[in-house]
């Protein structure tokens, strides 16, 4: 039996590293006492995949994993039973059966929508208009020690504040392009931007759109999230 | 005692950096099975540190134990530490932030008590480090009413003197009944709103409870040690060490704490027994822990079922001194072997002695299928070496074991190994390679690919030992008798040689056996910014020679004198049980003449004094003997 699964990482698991919560998982779905299936060979590792990691510090609601069971299991207590044996910050939000032949769970996580707190005050509507406006936002960034120059532009689905609250859409693409990047593309336009408090995943699925005024024409509109096939909405008045 | 208490969590000024620093996860708590209490409502409040970084201290057995049973006094909040990386250390003083716990984040002068376990000598800058960023005073004698109460047990305080300024109390012995009584008088002392003076005459009457303060030491024209005498009536002469009788009484580790990130050993562990009677005369846990108490099957079953269901580790520790002798080993082995058949939890036997027994037992625990490497300590090269130091191994032991262990499909076998024992010669030190390159040939036979590690250490002298007279050997001669090592085996690509810096052993051999003028050496080199000892990248020789030489204290005179008969030790006012008379007259039996002696659960009593010094008697199910007459 395969689920999917809807998971937050959040608190203190947020400073817990991708390798050791491989770890955690497997020690909470022992504790739990659930049928977790493990490879075979010389050192079973438990069948629980974690399509990808998150960025250490970072908080989630919308991280995903695919776990096998070597024998099926009732779902709603058996998702209670891990949530009770998981330390506080982690918590499975929903969970799903694999039907046979499904597409792979990457495939359906094409962006992830990110919530990026800054300290109280901060305006960030003229930066983020100035984003929105470049035709491209020229990053600087490390591959193999060499420093390389990365457009964001194409990565950026969506864009849109509130107040202090910024919320970002991102393409998944190869390599990753981080939250952390957007805040270096909005000090372009001030450079006094302070770090933000806190980034926070709040999920992952499809690319959203709404129709335009034109004719096929598309606007982005948030994110449609992969397991639920909830819209994601950008925030309400990012417009104003 | 400070009564009121407002405690304040550091949280808020710690997440923020959190990101800039190594390995976050290490200070953010969190950790499954930890008891996070009210502080603020507590009757007394403890701080458990662990002087290493989180790593190697979260596994550690004493914290975990004292930790639950603290924690399970109603009204007793016992909270956790350890120290920060020097990355941390330096974005906490940059930033103010205190040395705080893991629970609730709280800085160190909340606690009533802080106590540090120190399991080796090497983390005693680190326990000066830990205070300094809990600003709290260096010395015991600076601290106010207001200051917690600095409290150290474990091994390596069975000699505490070289921290004696900065320790308020010792407990010498088992901790599990000190700490419960300690508690007690700490919250009389609250609540009596007692001055510290007052709190620390009333320690002084816990069995096994030695406050520094109370002794002066004394010192011979020559420089030697006249003697550690109690400043006035009521203080004993002598600290009689604390002994937990029947293990079975304290089933703990009952819900050890699961860490979040990796550290050095991630199973479940219990003690089977504690106390070991082999006699290896170099080998202080064996002297200081005896006698030996077992803990039933029973127990150990259920204490293992639970520990597994409630911490999901997939490895379950069977932990003692010398696990296969166990009294009901074979049995408890083969029951556990069965609960786990068919699973991924695996069973591990550490410390176990050389014999093919030990290889039955690891085929029993291995039932799952994962026979990778086996470890066996003969210590010495030479049967004659190893007759000194007690360890009664044969070559053909050895050699049957490895036999037997690649017979029976392991691949990879373990050895370890010491140099610079007394007596040794370079014939001896060359026999370790010889035996190594023998057991790798005998691997060779059974498999191309079969491998032997040959794991060479430096013999540091410790205190409550028989070798505790004898001298160490320079870090130039035991590097020289590496070189030996190397060369011998240099050409033999089944057999791996590992060794460490001899450097290191010089500044544990100087903490190991110093008095209480070493105290000032330590408080030198943490000023001139040594840490982390035990660590080869953050060791720095240089700064604890220089620390020596500034405040005159004559490190070879510590590490490499012999000391005669009369010698009186820093550690003789602590006592472990074993009678001075009879450690001399092993250390003679040693040197004089290489006399072996036997484990006295299985032969006659040779009166080390600890059994009859203690009003104890031996805890196992071996039978015991009565005579040695020949019926």
């Amino acid at each position: 039996m395969r689920l999917r699964v809807r998971y937050a990482k959040t608190g203190k698991l947020r400073f817990v590293s991708a390798i050791d919560l491989g770890r955690v998982w497997e020690r909470a779905l022992r504790q739990a006492d659930l049928p977790i299936a493990y490879s075979e060979g010389f050192s079973p590792h438990p069948r629980v995949s974690f399509p990808d990691a998150l960025p250490l510090g970072y908080a989630s609601t919308g991280e995903y994993a695919q776990l096998t069971f070597a024998a099926p299991i009732a779902l709603e207590p058996g998702v209670k039973a891990l949530n009770t044996a998981f330390p506080d910050g982690l918590e499975v939000l929903a969970a799903v059966e694999v039907a046979e032949g499904a597409p792979k769970l990457a495939k359906w996580l094409r962006a992830s929508c990110w919530d990026v707190a800054y300290p109280a005050g901060v305006a960030l509507a003229e930066p983020v208009l100035a984003l929105e406006a470049a035709s491209n936002l020229p990053v600087l960034r490390e591959r193999k020690g060499d420093p390389v120059t990365v457009d964001l532009r194409p990565s950026i689905h969506q864009i849109c504040c509130a107040g202090a609250a910024l919320r970002v859409t991102l393409h998944h693409v190869e390599p990753p392009v981080r939250p952390s990047e957007v805040h270096l593309a909005l000090r372009v336009t001030d450079p006094d931007l302070p770090e933000p408090a806190l980034v926070t995943r709040v999920a992952q699925g499809e690319p959203a759109f709404t129709d335009g005024p034109g004719a096929a024409e598309q606007r982005p509109a948030g994110l449609v999230e992969a397991l639920s096939g909830a819209l994601v909405p950008p925030l309400p008045d990012c417009r104003k | 005692m400070n009564v009121t208490r407002s405690p304040v969590s550091v949280w808020p000024q710690l997440e923020p950096i959190l990101t800039s620093v190594r390995k976050p996860a290490r200070y953010v708590g969190g950790e499954g099975n930890i008891v996070v209490k009210d502080v603020a409502a507590a009757d007394s409040a403890w701080l458990l540190v662990y002087p290493d970084a989180y790593e190697v201290g979260q596994p550690n057995q004493g914290v975990q134990i004292l930790y639950e049973v603290l924690n399970e006094r109603p009204g007793t909040a016992a909270e956790r530490g350890y120290a920060p990386w020097p990355d941390m250390e330096a974005v906490m003083r940059e930033r103010r932030i205190p040395f705080f716990s893991l629970e609730n984040h709280l800085p160190m002068r909340t606690f009533d008590v802080v106590a540090f376990s120190l399991a080796a000598e090497v983390g005693y800058t680190n326990l000066l480090n830990c205070l300094d960023l809990g600003g709290v005073a260096l010395h015991a004698a600076d601290r106010t009413d207001d200051d917690p109460l600095v409290v150290v047990g474990g091994h390596a305080a069975f000699n505490p003197e070289p921290l004696a300024p900065f320790v308020d109390v010792v407990c010498a012995g088992d901790g599990e009944e000190f700490v419960g009584e300690l508690d007690d008088v700490v919250r009389r002392s609250r609540r009596g709103g007692w001055e510290r003076q007052r709190l620390l005459d009333e320690i002084v009457r816990i069995e096994g409870a030695y406050v520094p303060s109370r002794y002066s030491a004394e010192y011979l024209a020559d420089g030697r040690l006249r003697g550690t005498f109690p400043r006035r009536d009521g203080v004993p002469y002598r600290v009689r060490k604390r002994t937990v009788s029947d293990l079975d009484a304290w089933p703990y580790p009952k819900r050890q704490i699961v860490p979040l990130t990796e550290t050095v050993h991630e199973r479940y562990s219990v003690e089977i027994f504690r106390g070991c009677t082999r006699g290896c005369r170099f080998c202080q846990a064996g002297m200081i822990t005896r006698p030996v108490r077992e803990r039933s099957r029973a127990t150990i079953k259920q204490m293992v079922a639970e520990g597994v269901a409630n911490t999901g580790f997939t490895e379950v520790g069977l932990l003692s001194l010398s696990s296969a002798d166990h009294s009901d080993i074979l049995g408890l082995c083969g029951d556990l072997a069965d609960s786990y058949e068919g699973t991924v939890t695996s069973l591990s036997l550490p410390s176990t002695r050389v014999d093919a027994f030990n290889v039955t037992l690891a085929d029993e625990l291995a039932r799952n299928g994962r026979r990778t490497g086996l470890t066996f300590a003969p210590e010495a090269g030479t049967e004659r070496m190893r007759r000194v130091i007690n360890k009664m191994v044969s070559e053909a032991d050895m050699l049957r074991t490895a036999e037997t262990a690649f017979a029976n499909g392991w691949r990879h076998i373990k050895l370890y190994f010491m140099i610079g024992l007394p007596t040794e010669t370079d014939a001896d030190v060359l026999g370790i390679a010889e035996l190594g390159l023998k057991v790798a040939g005998i691997g060779r036979q059974h498999g191309r690919r079969n491998k032997v590690t040959v794991s060479v250490g430096g013999f540091v002298p410790k205190p409550h030992t028989p070798f505790q007279w004898a001298s160490q050997d320079a870090p130039e001669e035991l590097a020289r008798k590496l070189g030996l090592l190397r060369r011998r085996v240099a050409s033999d690509h089944s057999l791996n040689l590992r060794y460490h810096d001899p450097k290191p052993g010089v500044v544990e051999g100087l903490l190991a056996r110093g008095d209480r003028r070493v105290a000032a050496v330590v408080e030198r080199a943490f000023a001139l910014g040594a840490r982390f000892e035990g660590w080869d990248e953050l060791f720095d020789y240089g700064t604890w020679m220089r620390a020596a030489e500034e405040v005159g204290v004559d490190v070879g005179w510590f590490t490499r004198r012999e000391r005669g008969e009369d010698e009186v030790f820093a550690w003789d006012h602590l006592d472990s049980g074993l009678e001075k008379d009879w450690l001399w007259k092993d250390w003679r039996d040693a040197i004089d003449a290489g006399t072996e002696l036997e484990d006295c659960r299985w032969t006659p009593c040779y009166d080390c004094g600890v059994c009859p010094g203690l009003d104890l008697q031996h805890q196992t199910g071996h039978l015991p003997i009565f005579s040695a007459a020949p019926s």
